[in-house]
């Protein structure tokens, strides 16, 4: 899984995700297209992933074990996958990155990164643009830029979004607030990670970019190396100052996190979630020794505590036997297993 | 503070309308042809004896005017203005050519500027900075954020930051940035520049 791989400074930002956005000209956008409209541009998607060596699905045709993957990785939502509105995924062999097919728009490029390394998920992201701009007939003013169905993304037709781990911000008094002002300045927003069944994630955040119109690429990417920079910066000097001064309270619920997590039987999201957090607090600013816990598997448990497709069925398995499976993957991960 | 129009940012006297959470000046109203409210303010005010039990009607008349947006549809898509400005949802690139001007900025404004400088299709953008894969996150501590190597780079010409602090959009840079760029600013005597920054980095402070 993309992921689990090794990125720059994953203790903070756990992933840095691109959507480039474009449409065919031609056609109304998604949410206004008839039911031969999304075949057409489906076709076109289709014919197109051949030439750019994309691997095209219908999801409609998706199996559910292919639905799990796409949905555990992040690729996209669980509503997405599961709706029969005619809609296509092109799969690359390059992990972390793909393309949705008529959802909000005729095409979206996603792609994906664990830790900073923005520019790499932009250029990923870019080849692709480049190549359907120049076999489709895009939709593109010089006034506006990429023309979207949604106003915020026109313009570039850009969305960044970073996924933050902050428990060392969320437990100082007052600091979210400060970073949520700072980030104002960059022309970013910062959000708590809420599901669509309202549920937080404990010290889980998302930072979006707000422009897109008059701005250039470049620009919001420069923009996001600085906010990553102070946010990485806030976050570590957060836990030091904790670890420093609570360090008892800290080692005590370090401990116990680790203990429980390694030992449990049933256990819920939100509750997984706010005992990774102090993992996470401690794990670079007290004494660790006698627990057997790297980054690698302190971000592994993260992702795939957030993200499971059975999590999200609305039917077919019971809360308990839900709790009991997460149990068992969580254990197994702190073993050092695969829990795949 | 003083009221202002939504749509063209001009001060509102007393005069105004207000629809969908949005404050439009009589003029504006007039212009979108959701006047009606003001239309039947001056009639009644014509009258010499008016109907008492008329005013109430005319002057709670706003509560009508939600339907107005309803009215200006795209031909080819049917979506409404209520429709974009409900959820920012378009339904077709007509769209953009419906809803006149003024109404596009007036929305784009959260966005910033609303003129396009990204780059044109077909043309992949030049997107400068170091693609570092790979580097051991248990290292994070002690890694330097690539960021920072950047900003040190310039430090061998002080004009080239000056010049570029002058220009840039302030919001880029750091507190360190600015604060260090101050200094430099107040040791070349360009103190213009170093009081510009001085109260960026304190608005930031007050702002915190």
């Amino acid at each position: 899984m993309w992921y689990e791989k090794e990125g720059n400074n994953m203790d903070v930002v756990l992933s840095t995700k691109i959507v480039l956005n474009r449409n065919i000209k031609g056609f109304p956008f998604p949410p206004k297209m008839s039911d031969a409209d999304r075949e057409n541009v489906l076709g076109m998607a289709r014919q197109a992933a051949g030439t750019m060596g994309l691997n095209f699905v219908r999801t409609d045709e998706l199996e559910d074990n292919a639905k799990e993957d796409l949905y555990n990785q992040f690729y996209a939502g669980y509503a997405f996958l599961n709706s029969n509105a005619k809609t296509g995924y092109l799969m690359s062999k390059t992990e972390g990155l793909g393309v949705i097919i008529n959802n909000t728009d005729h095409i979206s490029i996603v792609s994906m990164v664990p830790g900073t390394d923005v520019v790499t998920a932009y250029k990923r992201a870019d080849d692709l643009a480049v190549q359907f701009e120049k076999s489709m007939d895009i939709a593109y003013t010089d006034k506006f830029g990429f023309l979207t169905s949604q106003i915020k993304s026109v313009g570039t037709g850009m969305q960044l979004m970073m996924t933050l781990a902050l428990p060392g911000i969320e437990k100082t008094e007052g600091a979210v607030q400060v970073l949520a002002k700072r980030v104002e300045k960059y022309d970013w927003q910062m959000i708590p990670m809420t599901h669509s069944d309202g549920i937080r994630e404990n010290g889980i955040y998302v930072l979006t970019n707000v422009a897109t119109l008059g701005i250039t690429e470049q620009e919001i990417i420069d923009k996001t190396r600085k906010v990553q920079e102070d946010i990485i910066k806030l976050e570590n000097s957060c836990r030091k100052n904790i670890c420093t001064k609570k360090k008892g309270v800290v080692e005590d619920q370090y401990y116990r996190a680790y203990a429980t997590l390694s030992y449990c039987r049933r256990i819920e999201t939100a509750e997984a979630l706010t005992l990774i957090n102090w993992l996470r607090l401690g794990q670079n600013y007290i004494d660790t020794s006698d627990a057997d816990l790297d980054w690698n598997k302190i971000n592994k448990l993260t992702q795939k505590v957030r993200r499971n497709y059975t999590d999200s069925a609305v039917k077919g398995v019971r809360p308990k036997d839900r709790a009991s499976a997460r149990a068992a993957f969580i254990r197994d991960i702190m073993k050092g297993g695969q829990a795949s | 503070m003083a009221m202002r129009c939504s749509r063209c940012g001009a001060q509102i006297g007393n005069s105004y309308v207000r629809f969908n959470g949005v404050l439009l000046c009589e003029d504006c109203a007039r212009e979108l042809k959701i006047d009606e409210v003001f239309r039947r303010q001056n009639s009644i005010f014509d009258q010499a004896f008016p109907m008492l039990d008329e005013f109430p009607g005319v002057f709670s008349a706003g509560s009508d005017l939600d339907f107005a947006n309803a009215k200006i549809r795209c031909p080819r898509c049917g979506t409404t203005l209520r429709d974009i400005e409900s959820g920012g949802q378009l339904g077709c690139i007509e769209c953009y050519n419906t809803f006149n001007e003024s109404i596009m900025k007036n929305i784009l404004k959260r966005q910033g500027s609303s003129e396009y400088m990204g780059r044109k299709p077909g043309e992949a953008a030049d997107v400068k900075g170091e693609a570092k894969q790979g580097t051991p996150v248990q290292e994070t501590a002690q890694v330097k954020p690539e960021i920072k190597e950047e900003s040190k780079a310039p430090e061998a010409n002080n004009d080239d930051i000056l010049t570029k602090m002058k220009d840039a959009d302030l919001s880029t840079f750091t507190d360190q940035e600015i604060e260090d760029a101050m200094k430099k600013a107040a040791a070349a005597e360009d103190y213009s520049l170093a009081v510009k920054l001085r109260d960026e980095l304190k608005s930031r402070k007050e702002g915190n």
